[in-house]
């Protein structure tokens, strides 16, 4: 279903978020505590938090820009790796990576 | 945290753990104060008839007991009270038992009703039956007690106020009741 989206984040995007997410919802929940505690009602606390929960979910939930700045940098394809593919790779070759 | 459903899952998960700490704040505000109130209470005629209770199969003493009350739970009703459970109790000492308890009464004030109960000469809602026959000239004692039904936290007892001791007639009563 969510395929066809492109949904990543890179790494230090996804950090981001995390750390995002929960400084909202944290500074939301001490918010809807004072007020709750200064009209004695506890329903508002739980209000308040869900409308931090709801603008937490904008924030992080879709994949914007800025979390998108550090994307991973692969490596080039070698030119010297054979082109047809072996199963199993031969004994010259595993003991060249274990040296690596 | 790849995925928006990972997302969702980890902000879903880190919600629920703040409200639990905003609820957790909420009890301990509450946990150490004081719920008692001055309670009046009044008690305006007592009868005393032996009869037959039908569960037993036996003759025991049955109380009737017209009463008056007066109290106030305005300051009761905090940020962390949702109900308050009120219960009018019988103690008293016979021979059989060191320590008898009966309800004769309660009632229930939701948040948002009148705090202020104020009743005139009302009748036990409960019958208050001994475990014998022994409520004839014996010392009775009357006091309100309360459940405070929190939001969060655990159900509290209140030792209530109001405590009043009247002595029991010492014969059966004859009027209807």
């Amino acid at each position: 279903m969510f395929e066809s989206l492109p949904v990543h984040m890179d790494y230090s995007g996804q950090k981001l978020a995390e750390q995002i997410f929960q400084k909202i919802i944290v500074i939301f929940g001490v918010i809807g505590f004072v007020i709750g505690f200064a009209s004695e009602k506890l329903s508002y606390s739980i209000y308040i938090l869900g409308a931090g929960c709801v603008l937490a979910a904008i924030v992080t939930l879709p994949p914007w820009g800025f979390y998108r700045k550090d994307p991973i940098k692969w490596q080039k394809p070698a030119d010297d790796e054979p082109t047809t593919y072996s199963p199993l790779p031969s004994k010259t070759a595993k003991a060249a990576k274990k040296k690596n | 945290m790849n995925t928006i459903l990972a997302r969702l899952n980890a902000l879903f998960a880190f919600s629920l753990s703040v409200t639990a700490a905003v609820a957790f704040a909420c009890f301990l505000t509450t946990n150490f104060l004081d719920y008692s109130q001055k309670v009046d209470i009044d008690v305006n005629k007592v009868v005393i008839k032996n009869m037959e209770e039908f569960y037993v199969g036996d003759r025991h003493d049955l109380g009737h007991i017209i009463f008056t009350l007066k109290a106030n739970f305005t300051p009761v009703f905090n940020w962390n009270c949702k109900e308050l459970f009120l219960y009018l109790m019988a103690e008293y000492e016979t021979p059989q038992n060191k320590l008898n308890q009966v309800v004769l009464w309660d009632h229930i004030i939701n948040r948002g009703e009148n705090p202020v109960v104020n009743i005139r000469k009302r009748s036990n809602k409960y019958y208050f039956f001994d475990d014998g026959a022994f409520l004839r000239g014996n010392k009775l004692q009357i006091s309100l007690h309360w459940n405070i039904i929190p939001n969060a936290g655990y159900l509290w007892r209140v030792p209530g106020g109001g405590s009043i001791t009247l002595d029991l007639p010492e014969s059966y009563g004859t009027s209807r009741i």
